[in-house]
């Protein structure tokens, strides 16, 4: 598979250069430094994979993602970013990309994902398919969480932050009974039992760090 | 006064005379042989002189200078002195330029009630008396420098503060910048070294540290990326002020548990000072309602006009109330409100206690060129 990589640092260049030597199928036909050479190599070189930095100097991201797809709909785009998925991943999907990786990936994931772009498909991080999932799931019905009153939001908000009755009493300017009142019903109509499932619910959907 | 001219005073200011312009003086009659005896008395004043011999006349002047003071005859054919009086005061530019009526000693006190009506700050009986005169004309030259000068500090200090926005606007964003782009880069570079390294070695101890070695970097990886974002949002330049203002609310909502409500426009991009100053009042906004609202909510409503952009910001917490809002010491309300003027923009607090808190900002789009 013939593969182009681009990023305007040399370490990152070398880096993937490096890691995809060790792969019989791979094979790096060309390098760019920012998005005026991707378009121009592109010209001259058939590449079937390019791993594309989402962040170069000159073109947007974006606007090279779209315009690679419009002249070149054959072949793949796997951007691999600097920036969270949250922030970005969606967009570079939507605007054409076969795949978004940040490059906090692990290089087998990076290879995989290489492989299976090339062969048209598309790839999408479990964390990255869990939030398309999770928002699906919000848009078939309401999220309990949005069930919660503001104030029961907030509660519940601080639990699953690890804080006491106690100490959200005081920061609240609440009484530890109104506090724990206030739990009670956020179980109920969340429908769980504890706070540790609390917490878990939101990491999950992205309401705390 | 010889004294401090042959003083120690050295370092203190220049001759005033040749740095500050002369301050233009008014006088109208319609008698010319008045109007002679005004000038040769308040010549010695070394001010500019200008004379008008109708209130027609007048006004004509006021509308083009504006005058330390104006003395002004009562008694003249056409427009008399308090209709002039009345139609200088009336005009913005003009309408605290001080008037000193001249009338006859005939004239009843109701005229003179009737001079303080329409602005007179102070009335003369002629024949005058030269030092009188003098002496009152010179209060108000003073005054009207004094004015000036304060003025023009006023405008000092608001370009200083723009000029210190900019400057910290653009090192944040060079900061953020390099941080993520070199440093980031290199970590990410580092490792790939270190996964090249790991996938080499067959002893479990040494695999184990190229994994916490891995781990290390990310977590660096991410506090620089935590870094670079705090400074400068990237989002802000690369997708506009819409996508930024969107994010951070749902950050917000992520650090501090108060429910945001975001009502955003589709997404645009415009000029990218602009954005930038109406994200960074939003930023303000939103660490004035964690600071100090005790809110459980956040309304934000952000639009777009064609020759303005909006944003409203409501919480449902204490409130703020007005005498906080003129407290001297709100440098941060101050901070917004001189980030929007500088733009032609404007920002609005409204607040009762117990009802929350309501804050409107808008700023006028330049017309693209």
């Amino acid at each position: 598979m013939k593969v182009l990589i681009a990023d305007d640092h040399p370490v990152v260049r070398q880096g993937l250069r490096q890691m995809l030597a060790v792969e019989q199928d791979l094979t790096v036909v060309g390098e760019a430094r920012n998005g005026q050479e991707v378009v121009e190599l592109s010209r001259r070189v058939p590449w079937e994979v390019a791993v594309l930095d989402y962040n170069m100097p000159g073109k947007n991201g974006l606007e090279l993602i779209k315009e690679l797809r419009q002249r070149y709909p054959g072949r793949a785009v796997l951007v691999l970013s600097m920036y969270p998925e949250d922030r970005y991943a969606v967009r570079a999907l939507k605007a054409g990309a076969a795949g978004y990786l940040t490059k906090e990936s692990a290089p087998e994931e990076l290879v995989s994902a290489i492989r299976k772009v090339a062969g048209g498909g598309r790839y999408v991080t479990p964390t990255l398919g869990e939030k398309l999932a999770l928002e699906l799931e919000d848009n078939r019905g309401k999220p309990l969480h949005e069930t919660l009153s503001d104030r029961e939001y907030q509660v519940m908000w601080m639990i699953a932050s690890g804080k006491t009755v106690r100490q959200i009493a005081d920061e609240l300017f609440l009484s530890p009974n109104t506090v724990s009142t206030h739990r009670t019903r956020i179980l109920r109509k969340m429908n769980m039992k504890s706070n540790a499932e609390l917490m878990h619910y939101a990491i999950a959907h992205h309401l705390v760090d | 006064m010889n004294d401090l001219a042959h003083g120690v005073a050295v370092e203190t200011e220049p001759p005033l005379e040749p740095v500050v312009d002369k301050a233009k003086i008014l006088l109208v009659d319609d008698e010319p042989k008045s109007l002679f005896a005004l000038q040769e008395l308040l010549s010695t004043l070394g001010q500019n002189l200008m004379v008008a011999q109708s209130g027609e006349e007048a006004l004509r002047l006021a509308l083009r200078n504006d005058f330390a003071v104006i003395l002004l005859d009562v008694r003249m054919p056409g427009i008399d002195g308090f209709e002039t009086a009345r139609l200088i005061r009336s005009r913005d530019r003009s309408k605290s330029t001080p008037i000193i009526f001249l009338t006859a000693a005939a004239d009843e006190m109701t005229s003179m009630f009737r001079g303080y009506e329409v602005g007179a700050v102070d009335y003369l009986m002629k024949p005058v008396v030269p030092e009188v005169l003098k002496s009152k004309v010179a209060v108000f030259v003073e005054l009207f420098r004094k004015t000036e000068r304060l003025r023009e500090s006023e405008d000092k200090l608001r370009r200083l503060a723009a000029h210190l926005i900019s400057i910290r606007e653009e090192e944040r964003a060079h900061i953020a910048r390099e941080i993520h782009d070199e440093l980031g880069q290199v970590l990410t570079g580092l490792k790939m070294e270190v996964t090249w390294l790991a996938k080499r070695l067959k002893d479990k101890p040494l695999i184990e540290k190229t994994d916490s070695m891995c781990a290390l970097i990310d977590s660096s990886v991410q506090t620089v990326r935590k870094i670079a974002t705090g400074l400068r949002p990237e989002m802000l330049d690369d997708m506009g002020l819409v996508a930024a203002v969107g994010w951070q609310a749902k950050e917000f909502q992520k650090r501090t548990g108060i429910r945001c409500r975001a009502k955003l426009p589709s997404e645009s991009k415009f000029d990218i000072d602009i954005s930038t100053t109406m994200f960074r009042i939003f930023q303000e906004i939103l660490t004035n309602v964690a600071r100090h609202a005790r809110a459980t909510r956040v309304d934000i409503d952000l639009a777009l006009a064609e020759d303005h952009v909006s944003l409203e910001v409501v919480d449902n917490g204490v409130g703020i109330q007005d005498d906080e809002l003129h407290a001297k010491k709100s440098l941060g309300l101050l901070g917004m409100q001189e980030r929007a003027l500088l733009f032609g923009g404007d920002v609005r607090i409204t607040g009762s206690p117990g009802h929350g808190t309501r804050v409107s900002v808008t700023i006028p789009l330049r017309k693209s060129k």
